[in-house]
C-alpha cells in the first residue's frame, strides 16, 4: 500500500497551510498533545500499576478501572485531534519517518489491546489482586501481571516514539 | 544585578566539558528530554487523579485521603525524576535556558504550584477531614485543586515553548523583554 499520496493530499489541505502559518497556535497545540498524553497515559498507568499491586493495593480494582475509562477516552480524543493538527504541518516528513510509523502501529495496538485483552483480563482478576470478592471465572495472577506490564510497555513506547519524531 | 549573576553562573556551567558533551551527544540529550516528557505521565498523571478527586469529578466512591496518601509516593518519584532530568537539560544548554523568558516564567510557576501544593497538603491533614467520603469536597479544596491543575498545565506550556526562539536575546525586542529575559549584553547596549 502506497501511503505517500495520502500525505501529499494532507500537505495540500488548508489545515496544513493554517498549521504552518501560526507558530504560536502550533506550540499551544503541542502543549495540548502533551497534556492529553498526561490524561490518557496517566489513567492507563494508574490501572496497570493497580493491577500489578504496586499502588492502591486492597482498593477494589473495578472501581479504579471504571473511573479511568471516561478520562482515557477524553485523552484519546484530545491527543488524536492535536496529533492530526501537528501532523498536517510536517506531513511530508512523516510520510518517510519510521518513528512516526512505529508510533501509529503502537497506538493501534494499544487501543485494540486495551479494549480486548486488558479489559477482559482485568475484570477477571483473582481476589488477591482485585479485592472485589471471589469470582468463578478468575484468571491466574501472572496473567493479570503480564497484561499490565504489556500495557505499560506499549504506551511508553508510543510516547517515546512520539518524542523521537522531533529528533529524527 | 541578579541577571548578571545568573548569566555568570550559566557561563560558568557552559565551560564544563560535560555540558558540551551532553548537548552535542547524538542520543544522550534525546534520552534525557524523552525521560523529562515521559515522566510527565507518572508525575502529572498521579497528580491529575488526586486533583480530579478533590474537584469531585472522578473516583468519588473512594475516600479522598486514600488517593492522596497512597498516590503520593509514585507522584513524588515522578517529581524527583522531573527535577533531575530538568536540571540535566538546563546543564546541557545553560546560557540560552537562563536567558529564556519561558524558562523564567516556568520557574516562577513551579514555585507557585509548589506553594499551592503545600497549602492543599495543610488543608487535607487527615485528622480534620470531615468531608473525606463526600463525593464533592468543600469549595476551598476544589479551588486549590483547580489552581493546581491550571498551574501545572501552564508549566507544561512554558516547558514546550522553550524550544522556540521567538524571544531569544539575539532578536529585536523592546527594552522590557531584554530585561525580563535577562539579556545582559543587549541591555548594556542601551546604557
Ligand atoms: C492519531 C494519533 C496521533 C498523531 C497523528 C500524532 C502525531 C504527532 C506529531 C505530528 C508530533 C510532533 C512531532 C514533532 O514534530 O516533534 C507528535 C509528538 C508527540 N506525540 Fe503524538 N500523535 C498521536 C498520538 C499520540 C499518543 C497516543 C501519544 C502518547 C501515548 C503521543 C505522544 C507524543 C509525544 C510524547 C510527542 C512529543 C511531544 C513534544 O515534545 O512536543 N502521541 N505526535
Ligand atoms: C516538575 C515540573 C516540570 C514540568 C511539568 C516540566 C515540563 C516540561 C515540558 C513539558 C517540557 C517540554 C519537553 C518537550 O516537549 O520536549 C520541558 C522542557 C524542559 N525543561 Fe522542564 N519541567 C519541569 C521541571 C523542570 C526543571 C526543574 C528544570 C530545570 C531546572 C527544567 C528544565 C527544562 C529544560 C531545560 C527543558 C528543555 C527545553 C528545550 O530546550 O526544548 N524542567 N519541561
Amino acid at each position: 500500500m502506497n501511503v505517500v499520496p495520502f500525505f501529499e493530499w494532507l500537505d495540500a489541505t488548508w489545515l496544513a497551510s493554517f498549521a504552518k502559518t501560526y507558530a504560536g497556535l502550533f506550540s499551544m497545540v503541542q502543549a495540548v498533545h502533551i497534556l492529553s498524553m498526561v490524561m490518557l497515559v496517566g489513567m492507563i498507568i494508574l490501572g496497570d500499576l493497580r493491577m500489578l499491586n504496586v499502588v492502591l493495593k486492597g482498593v477494589p480494582s473495578d472501581v479504579i478501572i471504571q473511573n479511568t475509562k471516561k478520562w482515557i477516552y477524553i485523552g484519546l480524543v484530545g491527543i488524536v485531534l492535536s496529533g492530526i493538527y501537528e501532523a498536517s504541518a510536517i506531513a511530508m516528513k512523516l510520510a518517510y519517518n519510521s518513528f512516526f510509523w512505529a508510533k501509529m502501529a503502537g497506538l493501534a495496538m494499544g487501543i485494540v489491546f486495551m479494549l480486548s485483552f486488558r479489559s477482559a483480563v482485568y475484570s477477571r482478576a483473582p481476589e488477591t489482586i482485585a479485592s472485589t470478592g471471589p469470582k468463578s471465572d478468575a484468571v491466574e495472577p501472572w496473567v493479570v501481571k503480564l497484561v499490565a506490564s504489556a500495557s505499560l510497555l506499549i504506551w511508553f513506547s508510543v510516547a517515546a516514539n512520539g518524542r523521537w519524531i522531533g529528533f529524527s | 544585578m541578579l541577571n548578571e549573576l545568573l548569566f555568570e553562573f550559566a557561563t560558568w556551567l557552559d565551560g564544563f566539558q560535560a555540558s558540551t558533551n551532553l548537548h552535542e551527544a547524538l542520543y544522550a540529550y534525546g534520552w534525557v528530554e524523552a525521560t523529562h516528557v515521559l515522566t510527565l505521565t507518572l508525575f502529572l498523571g498521579m497528580l491529575l487523579v488526586i486533583d480530579l478527586r478533590l474537584l469531585g469529578v472522578a473516583f468519588k466512591e473512594l475516600p479522598a485521603s486514600t488517593l492522596m496518601e497512597r498516590l503520593d509516593k509514585p507522584m513524588m518519584i515522578g517529581f524527583v525524576v522531573m527535577i533531575i532530568s530538568g536540571i540535566l537539560l538546563y546543564f546541557a544548554i545553560p546560557v540560552r535556558s537562563t536567558q529564556s523568558i519561558w524558562f523564567r516564567i516556568k520557574v516562577v510557576l513551579l514555585i507557585a504550584a509548589g506553594i499551592n501544593a503545600l497549602l492543599i497538603r495543610n488543608m487535607t491533614r487527615s485528622a480534620d477531614l470531615a468531608w473525606d467520603n463526600d463525593p464533592v469536597p468543600p469549595k476551598r479544596i476544589r479551588v486549590g485543586a483547580g489552581l493546581s491543575l491550571s498551574l501545572w498545565a501552564l508549566v507544561v506550556v512554558c516547558g514546550r515553548n522553550m524550544a522556540y526562539d521567538w524571544w531569544d536575546c539575539h532578536k529585536e525586542m523592546p527594552y522590557f523583554m531584554y530585561w525580563a529575559a535577562g539579556c545582559v549584553n543587549e541591555l548594556a547596549a542601551f546604557e
